[in-house]
């Protein structure tokens, strides 16, 4: 009898070790302590984007950075990296949930650093990138990681946009040359659809990256986001106007269907595919072109209201270091080792992505297809992605710009901007 | 010695216990506290937030919609997948030949990740190239590939329907077994006395075989509403709950919400929470499920 009832007791206490156990594996305060082996070797835990096809193809986010980290890892044997690899739309929320847990990795490769900052999370740079490197990356870039004079972020890579045209398309519909204004490119989409093109210009306005495609026509008519004085001006009346031409292209059926539902990605594929006469593409779009055989296109700058954009949206990604962990010195090796090798480089190669160092630029000066993208760098223009409102704003753009081209312009944008005010103050 | 045996029972049931209180209690209230708290889109808890984070979710433009369309999408789901059910697994309780291959098959959709089958629907509907609008091409139901005619999941009104008949899809197989073991607990000598009390097969269906069925039923619909209210992958694989929130449930925009105010989803999961609890209170009161047959 008491046999059992100790057997019973043990069971019921193994268990609740076992399960207590669990919990502070999972709520990981210790995360630091924990990593650090008997034997000096320091884990730096990092997080990154996939800027590949996903998990198991040869470009995968997977494969590059363990060709990166092999190599580190081979003249710092002391440091182990440690990359998990998350697809873009995951990324932000599973991050979120990694620091609400307590659990912030070491290293962090997204879109985004600015919305750390504000809690403290983040080493400065300086702590982290030796000065020779940080005095390679291009000014205008780097201004953009400071958070109130202090640099935070680091570019990681960036890229720009411009218009991407189907020639074989364009000839058999007889159109002579790219459109450079608004005017043009609503004729030339007729000419397309009359010529039994589906889609004749690709409009991705869905959840993936709506928020570029609609920077995009914003700027050809000399809106944004907000303006010169850092006022959200997400209904200005030149906004509402480029969304009004845009429905009326939408109405006409000159577009992807059903904008508001589209992905960039499944557009891309589209147009490689032959089904789109022309899109908003970056060089980032190049490999899915080729992938799907599509050669004969031309790349030119995105049409404007009354001409063609002296600007173009650049977007850059971001790399930072949390604090949370004390790695500062492994991870400032770590850094310098990736902008002083080759692998931003191979990054340019493998994705098309642009560099964001003056040293990287140079090398990349050869590359015809990348040019138009190279020259557009200096003069782009950016989200307004340091202001504490602009997650909320791209947020709530993915899901609902779309409505813009349906429905009432002014309303939806209407609405956007209340978001936009409501979630600054 | 006695003391000791009366607390016996606890170590046995304890491990239970333990595992209940840590895997499904804790979450609850960890559930609930988060929408209390104020925590900024990166996972930083920044304080007590009162009732904010549920003012703002009720004050949401969409919200209502969303509402009405979550407790819509779980009936349609659910009726819809039990009447099915029941037809199939009446179906499948009679003799025919190769009756074993057929209720192999009726197990792929349910052994298919739901997922995957949510995305090989959206890819089947394709509005350039998916098969589904090949066959409604040749079937003269549109005249052409690639046109907003082509692209039902682009469109609230005609991707709703899809998406409740990839849930129902999913669904069925689990409900069909439910019930078809429920058909194998009714005894044969019932049949026999209807049979001889001269019942045509409508009425023996009516008044012996579906309140004979009950518990079964009540079972399995009661599953289906949770799973199907709490559904998460087939809606946003198809349509991310676009164009807008128009084909989004409660459950989708949890989700949303999670990306701009963690604190506004955790009240939009006590909410849901909640729905779970009176849809199914709901539901057995009026299926009377502790009531005896009569």
């Amino acid at each position: 009898m008491n046999m059992k009832l100790v057997g019973g007791a043990a069971l019921g206490l193994a268990t609740v070790l076992a399960l207590s156990s669990c919990g502070s594996g999972g709520s990981g305060g210790s995360g630091g302590d924990s990593q650090a082996a008997g034997d000096g070797t320091v884990t730096l835990k990092m997080v990154a984007a996939d800027y590949g096809d996903g998990p198991g193809k040869p470009n995968s986010g997977e494969t590059f950075w363990k060709g990166v980290v092999d190599q580190f890892q081979a003249a710092n044997p002391n440091i182990k990296v440690d990359v998990q690899v998350i697809n873009w739309n995951d990324i932000d929320k599973q991050v979120a949930t990694m620091i609400q847990n307590g659990q912030a990795p070491d290293i962090l490769q997204t879109g985004d650093y600015s919305g750390f900052v504000q809690d403290g999370l983040l080493h400065k740079v300086d702590e982290v990138l030796s000065p020779n490197v940080s005095g390679d990356l291009l000014q205008k870039f780097a201004d953009f990681g400071k958070v109130d004079g202090t640099a935070y972020g680091i570019p990681f890579v960036s890229s720009a946009r411009a218009l991407f045209y189907n020639k074989d398309l364009f000839s058999k519909a007889g159109v002579a040359e790219p459109p450079k204004t608004w005017d043009e490119l609503k004729a030339a989409a007729q000419k397309l659809k009359d010529a039994g093109v589906t889609q004749p210009f690709g409009l991705p306005l869905g959840q993936e990256e709506a928020q570029a495609e609609s920077f995009l026509w914003m700027l050809g008519n000399g809106g944004g986001y907000k303006d010169a004085s850092g006022k959200w001006t997400i209904d200005s009346p030149q906004n509402v106007e480029t969304f009004t031409y845009l429905k009326g292209l939408v109405d006409a059926g000159l577009t992807t269907p059903n904008p508001g539902t589209k992905d960039r990605k499944t557009v891309w594929e589209d147009f490689g595919a032959g089904k789109v006469g022309m899109v908003n593409g970056g060089p980032m779009s190049i490999p899915i072109f080729d992938a799907a055989g599509l050669e004969n296109y031309g790349i030119v700058p995105i049409p404007g209201k009354s001409g063609p954009l002296d600007t173009t949206l650049g977007v850059m990604d971001w790399i930072m270091a949390f604090n949370q962990n004390g790695h500062a010195a492994e991870i400032k090796k770590f850094f310098d080792f990736f902008y002083t090798g080759d692998a931003a480089q191979k990054i340019s190669d493998t994705y098309k992505l642009l560099p964001v160092t003056n040293g990287g630029i140079e090398k990349l000066s050869g590359d015809e297809k990348l040019k138009p993208f190279l020259d557009a760098l200096p003069n782009a223009s950016f989200y307004p992605f340091q202001d504490q409102a602009w997650p909320a704003v791209s947020q709530a753009v993915k899901q609902t710009i779309g409505g813009a081209v349906e429905d009432d312009p002014a309303a939806v944008l209407g609405e956007l901007q209340k978001t936009a005010e409501s979630a600054a103050s | 010695m006695r003391r000791l045996r009366a607390l016996e029972p606890l170590a046995w049931v304890g491990p239970a216990i333990v595992l209940i209180a840590v895997v499904v209690i804790w979450p609850v209230i960890e559930m609930v506290r988060s929408s209390f708290l104020e925590i900024s889109r990166f996972g930083v808890v920044r304080g007590w937030a009162g009732f904010a984070n549920y003012d703002e979710l009720f004050a949401e433009k969409d919200f209502a919609d969303i509402m009405v369309r979550s407790v819509i999408w779980v009936v349609a789901v659910v009726v819809l997948t039990v009447v099915v059910s029941l037809a199939l697994a009446q179906l499948f309780n009679q003799r025919f030949p190769l009756r074993k291959v057929a209720r192999w098959a009726l197990i792929a959709p349910w052994a298919a990740s739901v997922l995957m089958t949510a995305i090989i629907f959206k890819w089947m509907l394709d509005p350039e190239v998916g098969v589904i609008n090949q066959i409604r091409l040749k079937l003269g139901l549109i005249d052409a590939m690639g046109g907003a005619a082509a692209d039902q999941l682009g469109n609230a009104s005609t991707a709703m329907p899809w998406l409740v008949f990839v849930a129902v899809f999913v669904s069925v197989p689990f409900t069909t077994y439910a019930l078809l073991a429920g058909l194998a607990t009714i005894p044969a000598d019932v049949y026999e006395a209807a049979k001889m009390d001269g019942a045509g097969r409508f009425r023996t269906y009516w008044s012996i075989t579906l309140p004979l069925l009950r518990p079964a039923l009540t079972v399995a619909a009661l599953i289906n509403i949770m799973n199907v209210f709490n559904s998460f992958p087939i809606i946003w694989a198809m349509t991310h709950g676009q164009p807008g929130y128009s084909t989004a449930t409660s459950t989708i925009f949890m989700y949303i919400l999670k990306g701009s105010d963690i604190g506004e989803s955790a009240a939009m999961s006590v909410i849901n929470f909640g729905m779970v609890i009176v849809l199914t209170v709901i539901f057995l009161k009026v299926s009377r499920w502790n009531k005896e047959v009569a």
